[in-house]
């Protein structure tokens, strides 16, 4: 595999979720000349960066699917990834909470399918213990899984992408793939807006469009059904309510795990997902409903009395790549293949949770089914490391008084409420993807995160942007191309709109 | 470790006020530790006029108001530590600031806590909806226009009638902009009516009182939003929603007290007013540890922010010298038709100024303080309005010799 | 004809009511102050308002001085008045007090500046 010309790709990737940064990243161990086409403006921006942020312990899938198999397998291998790309990472351990007598019988079936899916050190405890552990939880009894963790899902997604870069991958951003013309060389070409790409391999991650993608290079096959969740964001000083994720008993039929608390690794707890599924036309429809939202505190409340809205900052919606119709509900196993109709095409269906723990082990998968076919050369330049922007709040005092003495900026803090400071956001800005954002400036600092929402930092951060960047008016913006932050100057000293 | 007598967190209005004060009363050793880089807070952006009318008998703007505080900062020399951020303090008094040139420790005999309010977000308030741009706090527009020299929006929709809201209004529509609505989820303004008048009348701007946003459009930017009427529960009518098509939505929905460094600190907050639990000099439950302003309380003007502020200068004073010896322990309890009353305890049946705001508006009622059943103090109001803070000092022989105190709006 | 007024002198906001025809206002009622008897008579005959904006600075430590007129002027005036501050550009330092325009638009009140700038350091 050796291509030269610029816009020409040994495996082209396109999406920029955690599956495809995942799968740039253990592909580039190889000597692959590899791109990843991104129709956002930033990696991670789909259901990435819109989930609970959970590394699940993997009791919640049948045994025998691909579901169960890599949620535990990316469970496992978590940890050394999470060092290796300097992501927070928790195991903060999980309770499915029985309300009730008659749900702990479903409590004794998870058990069971979590320790056939090789799930460790399950447990169940009584109301006793589960006080122990969680003074402000109601509930009769538990399944404790320990081996449950958190991580930031789209820092994690970063870090991949990263990483990536780092050994070499390509990523093109703001690039939505218009068409794909498979041609008789084998040779895939996409057609983006202003560009055009070939490559030999061609890797379908582009969660809930996934069937469309495949639509293009003609296989019609598959079908998406978007199912949205949505979530509320809590303040940090509802972390003290809790230790431990708290999950009621799935209703398997409902297709979603039940609306839960998470705690998140930056110490605020999340409430959600709801499970609505949505027109498929719209599949970028992100709103958040009146009726869920009311619905999403009570549901919280039957397990943690004490959350109130005085605690909410924030709220968001996801959407889920489902297989299953709304008639039929549940769960389709994941499918990881590469079809008989256009060869050297991956197609990634249906990764829906757990797919933030399985992008790992599904990306391990697909590099695998292409060595297989192409006896793949070890990349003797593989760098696995990458660090994270360090974080000034989590320091000691006395690093922090060192950091501050090494460089100036640390002791300039722009946002109050996550404390974090112009060191920061400027490595936030000058990020090695390029992505710039405030979104994306958000993501990587935190700043504008807290409860203030930006109210204090937005504009210092934006000062900051036409200093160092001599931004201008319509350079400023949130999410994007065409998300104009603002419109116009005031005054330039001539007539003004 | 350095030490300090006194130690001001935050050269806002009310900041400012208490330096001047207690160098006023003889105090010298005074540090102010402000996180921007110049000094005046929130009305360095608040250009419009009307503030002083009480203190100074003349209407000035923001920051003329502010500079008059600050040239007595100057004058009378009080130190002051600009971009620095307090980002530790305990109830040893022990502040940890960080600034530029390192991060510094610093021991007070005494703080004053001035930090002011932040403003209620959309996301505390659950608005529905996409989350595209276009979607401001009241505050943060009026930082974007005022200081940066930017414009938001073109068409916009604004959701509360706070004063900063109203104010706003009147600003984007002279700076060319359309202000197609203000709506508010009471059945009552929550601005001031003169702002009602010079804002929103004077320029045609329409108010729906009993109207909230239930939906935005829009991935991009805010294509339009929702509105709808709701009841007298507050609950959304369905079928009176209408979409406004619109590319901005300002939220003018109230402020809250910025008391994370209070609770840091150990100190009690009062639920009701999201700021410290006091006695009658602004002390809190950590001795030698007061507030003012709109970290105690939100303020309607800021002469009440600077009257507040001057009066715990005193107890500060009276802290240093150690003649703030508590005579008594009297819980203020609040009765029928108030939200909040301020201080929460009296403990020196000195002469203590009480503010308090009412639950909704009324027409010829009467504060009324008593003792059990004896009326200490009483004073009418031709109306009251929740939007207007009340101020009523009680004198210390009115104090004298109570064991209980209620205050009422009859 | 009889017309309820809010005054937007002071934060007092009182409701004065006037009963008054073409020729004359014939009875106040309601102000708590002499100045609120005042403001009601302009009110019926010609109101007034204190414009506040701002206007572009050069080289200062602030990008725009903000500016308020020193008396009130005609309300009809105040938009006229926006206008001119949008094609202003005043030069650094600026002082409190200071006279952007003087007799703004005929109106005997000067725009004058509310806000010290001071020269940018560079």
């Amino acid at each position: 595999m050796n291509k030269n010309t610029e816009n020409q790709f040994d495996a082209i990737i396109v999406g920029a979720g955690v599956v495809g940064c995942s799968i740039a990243r253990e592909l580039s161990r190889f000597k692959v000349r590899i791109a990843v086409l991104e129709k956002e403006s930033d990696v991670g921006w789909g259901s990435s960066c819109r989930n609970s942020g959970v590394i699940h312990a993997g009791f919640n899938n049948q045994p025998g699917t691909l579901m169960a198999k890599y949620c535990e397998e990316g469970n496992q291998l978590f940890h050394s990834i999470a060092q290796e790309l300097d992501v927070l990472f928790k195991k903060t351990g999980k309770l499915v909470v029985a309300k009730n007598n008659s749900e702990i019988a479903g409590l004794k079936k998870l058990k069971k399918q979590g320790e056939r899916n090789g799930v460790k050190n399950l447990d169940i405890i009584d109301e006793q213990e589960i006080r122990k552990l969680e003074p402000n939880v109601r509930g009769v009894a538990a399944l404790l899984s320990p081996e449950t963790a958190i991580t930031s899902p789209y820092l994690y997604t970063i870090a991949l992408a990263e990483n990536a870069l780092k050994n070499g991958v390509h990523f093109y951003l703001n690039t939505e793939v218009e068409n794909i013309e498979k041609k008789s060389s084998g040779e895939f070409v996409l057609k983006t807006q202003n560009k055009q790409f070939i490559t030999d391999y061609l890797i379908n991650s582009t969660g809930v469009y996934c069937d469309k993608i495949a639509r293009m290079a003609g296989i019609d096959r598959y079908r998406i059904y978007p199912c949205r969740g949505e979530y509320y964001v809590l303040d940090k000083n509802a972390s003290s309510l809790m230790n431990h994720l708290i999950y009621p008993v799935p209703h398997i039929e409902e297709g979603g795990l039940g609306i839960h608390l998470t705690p998140t690794v930056d110490g605020n707890v999340l409430i959600g997902p709801s499970n609505e599924y949505i027109d498929t036309n719209k599949r970028n429809n992100y709103a958040v409903t009146m009726e869920v939202l009311s619905k999403l505190c009570k549901e919280a409340q039957k397990f943690l009395p004490a959350i109130s809205p005085k605690y909410f900052i924030r709220n968001y919606a996801g959407i889920r790549s489902k297989q299953t119709p709304p008639s039929q509900g549940g769960y389709r196993d994941y499918v990881i293949e590469e079809s008989e109709e256009v060869p050297n095409m991956i197609n990634l269906i249906g990764i829906e949770s757990p797919g933030l723990t399985a992008a790992y082990p599904i990306a391990k998968e697909v590099v695998a089914m292409i060595d297989k076919k192409e006896k793949l050369s070890t990349n003797p330049d593989f760098n696995p490391y990458r660090k994270g922007i360090l974080r000034f709040e989590e320091q000691d005092e006395e690093t922090k008084r060192k950091l501050v003495e090494q460089d100036p900026d640390y002791g300039e803090v722009i946002c109050r409420c996550e404390q974090v400071t112009k060191r920061e956001i400027l490595q936030a800005i000058d990020n090695p993807l390029g992505a710039r954002s405030l979104i994306s400036i958000k993501y990587r600092s935190r700043a504008m995160m807290g409860r203030c929402q930006g109210g204090y930092c937005q504009t210092r951060i934006m000062e900051l942007l036409k200093e160092k960047y001599n931004y201008k008016w319509d350079d400023f913006l949130l999410r994007g191309s065409e998300s104009y932050m603002l419109t116009g100057n005031r005054s330039n000293g001539e007539p003004a709109l | 470790m350095i030490n300090k007598d006194v130690v001001i967190i935050g050269g806002g209005a009310a900041g400012l006020a208490a330096a001047v004060a207690c160098r006023d009363k003889g105090i010298e050793d005074i540090l102010i530790i402000e996180r921007e880089s110049a000094l005046g807070g929130i009305l360095k952006q608040c250009i419009h006029d009307g503030f002083g009318l009480i203190k100074f008998q003349h209407s000035y703007t923001g920051p003329e108001y502010a500079q008059k505080y600050v040239d007595q900062v100057e004058k009378q020399e009080i130190a002051y530590l600009l971009d620095s951020m307090v980002i530790d303090i305990t109830s040893q008094k022990v502040l940890t600031v960080v600034n530029k040139s390192g991060l510094k420790k610093y021991k007070a005999k005494s703080i004053i806590l001035a930090m002011g309010c932040r403003e209620r977000t959309r996301g505390a308030i659950g608005i529905p909806g996409t989350r595209p741009t276009g979607i401001y706090t009241a505050g943060v527009a009026q930082n974007l226009i005022n200081i940066h020299n930017y414009m938001i929006g073109k068409e916009v929709v604004i959701l509360g009638s706070g004063d900063i809201g109203l104010i706003m209004a009147r600003r984007l529509m002279l700076e060319g902009a359309t202000i197609k609505m203000v709506l508010e989820l009471l059945p009552y303004g929550s601005g001031l009516p003169r702002n009602f008048n010079q804002c929103l009348s004077d320029f045609d701007i329409p108010l729906y009182l009993n109207h909230t946003v239930v939906d935005i459009k829009g991935n991009k930017r805010v294509e339009a939003i929702t509105m709808a009427e709701v009841d007298h529960n507050g609950k959304v009518i369905l079928s009176t929603c209408q979409e406004v098509p619109c590319d901005t939505l300002l939220l003018s929905v109230g402020l809250i007290p910025e008391n994370e460094l209070s609770k840091m600190a150990g100190i009690q907050l009062d639920s009701l007013t999201g700021g410290a639990l006091v006695d009658e000099y602004g002390q809190s439950t950590v001795k030698g540890i007061f507030a003012c302003g709109n970290v105690l309380q939100v303020h309607d003007i800021v002469d009440n922010v600077s009257l507040e502020a001057e009066h715990i200068a005193c107890g500060v004073e009276k802290y240093l010298s150690s003649f703030l010896k508590p005579k008594n322990d009297i819980a203020i309890e609040i009765g029928e038709g108030l939200r909040y009353v301020l201080p929460q305890r009296i403990q020196y049946l000195d002469d203590t100024v009480f503010s308090f705001r009412v639950k909704k508006p009324g027409k010829k009622k009467q504060i009324v303080f008593k003792n059990d059943n004896r009326i200490i103090k009483e004073k009418s109001f031709i109306r009251v309005n929740p939007a207007e803070m009340i101020r009523i000092k009680l004198t210390s022989s009115e104090l004298s010799d109570i064991k209980h105190l209620k205050v009422e709006l009859n | 004809m009889k017309k309820e007024f809010i005054c937007i002198v002071c934060p007092n906001s009182c409701r004065i009511t006037a009963e008054y025809n073409e020729q004359q206002i014939k009875h106040i009622e309601g102000a708590q102050c002499k100045k609120g008897e005042e403001f009601i008579k302009n009110e019926i005959k010609n109101p007034l308002r204190t414009f506040v904006g701002s206007v572009k600075c050069r080289n200062g430590d602030y990008q725009l001085v903000s500016v308020k007129t020193n008396k009130p002027i005609p309300k009809k005036y105040i938009k006229q008045v926006a206008q001119k501050t949008h094609e202003l550009v005043v030069e650094a330092p600026v002082e409190i007090g200071q006279v952007i325009i003087s007799d703004v638009l005929g109106q005997h009140a000067d725009l004058v500046a509310t806000r010290k700038v001071r020269k940018k350091v560079l």
